[in-house]
């Protein structure tokens, strides 16, 4: 659930409110309605829409399918260089709850006429379970696209945090995409599968981040396929370095005639604390400095040439235009587009 | 910025002229370009009540010199841009709300009618689609509550073979809106042909429901839970609801303003719409000061899909800040 803080400061009556708007005695006057009719035995739906949205990027199809989203409590030190306070106060101005953090998961489907590519992957089918349905969504809201997984030509994977890399696998361990050419960023297999830096990780999380992609790769046998930053990986898909958030980060720009749009991957976290607030180091983000470096010269350009932006974790559909706003950037949702 | 010089700012390094790793053995796929967007519904909680936006689509059209009628082509341009919507274009979404209060199915207004679907080529008269999507069979619509007699709100209430779409519901209208627009003599003073134009629709669409409609006062509870609430100006008989379950709210405003890229963020500005564009004003500022003192989530009949935010001042004017969508209910 994503709580808000909807009714805080509720300092009018409903009576007073009332009278204020309508401005008449009319409020003294009897209702004509609702006498005969029986209750209605229409059930509560009790359940959210098919998480998956539609554009185009020039002759590109764009299918947005979120993974869901996940709220917490989150720690002291979420953000290395800001406490408590701090954080709480962008998220009671986005209406938000103070203490509690959603992490929204999209990743997204591109079909480019010759290719079917999955960019990124979610937090798995099975946290589907372990979440009740909170996460994990991403194959079934692929399926409510009509997206057959089997028919994916390739998966281009920007990082290895598991909410990127989980959904490689389906629960019982089998390749989640069973046609598809897995693309990783050339660096981040280097770094990650390296056992020296993996002696030398420190102990606790990213223990558990090497771990956990070893885990996922040893599965596909290591079957994959490495690419450069800055070269044309698919039809219209070109690699960008991002580094930072992990050594190895990528983001993608998606470009057919005259569109373009820039996937992210990480280069912010939730735009709400992130974008809006550049300078903090989320403690996922491996290089705080590196990754503030890459987040502001992203977002320049991103302004300077008004390139919309799909972000991982922005709110599904996760796509915008970035602003300029105080000592950051706010993002400015694109318009839901009724048709395609 | 040219491609190659910005992917050499973002990537700051010698990696550009390596050697890509990268396939040439994939056949092309297969798999067809679905082609159309997402069925369009979204819900939410709002206590016991269960609330689904159901879009009915969007208009764009040319913008008009007089669109906003006491501001200039330009600004309204420069409002556009500033929200990155293309310039001299103007895209109006229409969003009707479904409420199942566990004990009534409500819908609140009914999009621009599904004959609109075929004559806008699926831009827009998607409302009677997405309900369907959404599982939600129109006979079971105990009550539809119109909030002004414009046809975006009113023309879905007819099939195209102008037959009831809803064909067990009541249908409640504002008692001022039905006395004004019923009433023959205001009818004929009408000098402009667009005014003459909404008098005809509206008669029309209630004819073919032999007229059965039944009158609400504002400041009453016309369904559970359901409030409504005088916004007079966009028309003499607008409505506007507060829909309240435990302890939520959610204001639905329908006309309050339009789009709120033009209207929340210039508040001062008359749409060519607005019947009393003062009156519409001096509305459009209280129940934004509202909205903003009591922290109250808006749903706006005009906001971009699902049409669910809270309300920031910003400049001049008001900013939303949009509901983030919720994966689960």
């Amino acid at each position: 659930m994503i709580e808000r803080a909807q009714n805080e400061g509720n300092v009018m009556t409903e009576l007073s409110r009332r009278t204020m708007l309508s401005g008449v005695a009319a409020a003294a006057l009897a209702p004509a309605i609702m006498s005969g009719l029986a209750d209605a035995a229409t059930p509560r739906a009790g359940k959210q829409a098919p998480g998956f949205y539609r554009y185009k990027v020039g002759d590109i199809e764009v299918t947005v399918v979120t993974d869901g989203a996940n709220t917490f409590k989150f720690n002291d030190d979420h953000v290395s260089n800001k406490n408590r306070g701090e954080i709480n106060a962008p998220l009671i101005t986005a209406y938000y709850q103070p203490d509690l953090l959603t992490t929204p998961y999209n990743p997204i489907v591109v079909n480019t006429g010759g290719k079917l590519i999955v960019f990124d992957t979610g937090t798995s089918e099975t946290a589907y379970e372990s979440t009740k349905g909170n996460t994990g969504q991403f194959q079934l809201n692929l399926k409510a696209a009509g997206i057959d997984r089997s028919a994916v030509d390739t998966v281009v994977i920007s990082h290895f945090h598991g909410d990127h890399i989980n959904g490689l696998l389906t629960p019982d361990n089998k390749r989640a995409f069973p046609n598809a050419e897995i693309l990783v960023p050339a660096t981040e297999w280097k770094y990650f599968m390296d056992d020296g830096e993996m002696s030398r990780a420190p102990k606790g999380r990213m223990e558990t981040v090497f771990k956990n992609l070893r885990r996922v790769f040893d599965v596909l046998e290591r079957k994959v396929t490495q690419y450069e930053s800055g070269k044309e990986i698919a039809p219209g898909v070109t690699s960008v370095a991002t580094p930072g958030h992990t050594p190895g980060h990528q983001s993608h720009i998606i470009a057919s005639g005259n569109s373009k749009v820039f996937v992210q991957g990480d280069v912010t976290h939730v735009p709400w604390l992130f974008a809006r607030n550049p300078d903090w180091h989320a403690f996922y983000d491996q290089d705080g400095k590196l990754a503030e470096e890459t987040r502001r010269k992203v977002y320049d350009m991103l302004v300077a040439e008004k390139m919309p932006v799909q972000g991982f974790h922005y709110p599904f559909p996760a796509l915008a235009y970035v602003e300029r706003a105080g000592n950051g950037y706010r993002e400015v949702p694109v318009p839901w587009n009724p048709v395609l | 910025m040219t491609e190659f010089s910005r992917r050499t700012v973002l990537m700051g390094t010698a990696a550009a002229t390596a050697a890509a790793t990268v396939p040439a053995v994939h056949v092309q796929a297969a798999a067809p370009a679905a082609g159309k967007q997402a069925p369009g519904f979204y819900r939410y909680k709002l206590g016991d009540s269960e609330v689904t936006v159901v879009t009915d689509g969007a208009t764009t059209f040319p913008l008009p010199d007089t669109f906003v009628t006491n501001a200039k082509k330009d600004e309204v341009n420069g409002a556009l841009a500033a929200a990155y919507m293309e310039k001299d274009k103007m895209t109006i979404p229409y969003s009707p709300i479904v409420v199942n209060t566990g004990s009534k199915l409500v819908v609140m207004d009914t999009g621009t009618g599904e004959a609109n679907f075929e004559r806008s080529k699926g831009a827009a008269g998607q409302f009677h689609g997405n309900l369907k999507a959404a599982g939600i069979d129109r006979n079971a619509v105990d009550l539809v509550i119109i909030s002004h007699f414009h046809g975006d709100h009113i023309n879905g209430l007819l099939t195209p073979d102008n037959k009831p779409s809803f064909a067990n519901a009541e249908i409640l209208v504002p008692s001022t809106e039905w006395k004004y627009f019923m009433d023959d003599g205001e009818m004929n003073k009408q000098t402009t042909p667009r005014m003459k134009e909404v008098f005809a629709n509206a008669r029309r669409v209630f004819d073919a429901l032999g007229r059965k409609v039944t009158p609400y006062e504002p400041g009453k509870e016309v369904a559970p839970g359901i409030t409504a609430v005088a916004t007079y100006g966009h028309t003499p008989g607008h409505n506007s609801y507060v829909v309240a379950s435990g302890n939520s709210k959610v204001y639905v405003q329908a006309d309050v303003t339009n789009h709120p890229a033009l209207f929340a963020r210039n508040p001062g500005w008359h749409a060519f719409f607005d019947q009393d564009p003062a009156m519409a004003e001096e509305t459009r500022r209280k129940v934004y000061d509202m909205l903003v003192a009591e922290k109250m989530m808006v749903q706006g009949f005009h906001y971009p899909f699902p049409s669910i935010a809270h309300i920031e001042k910003a400049g001049n004017g008001y900013r939303e800040v949009p509901m983030p969508w919720n994966p689960v209910i």
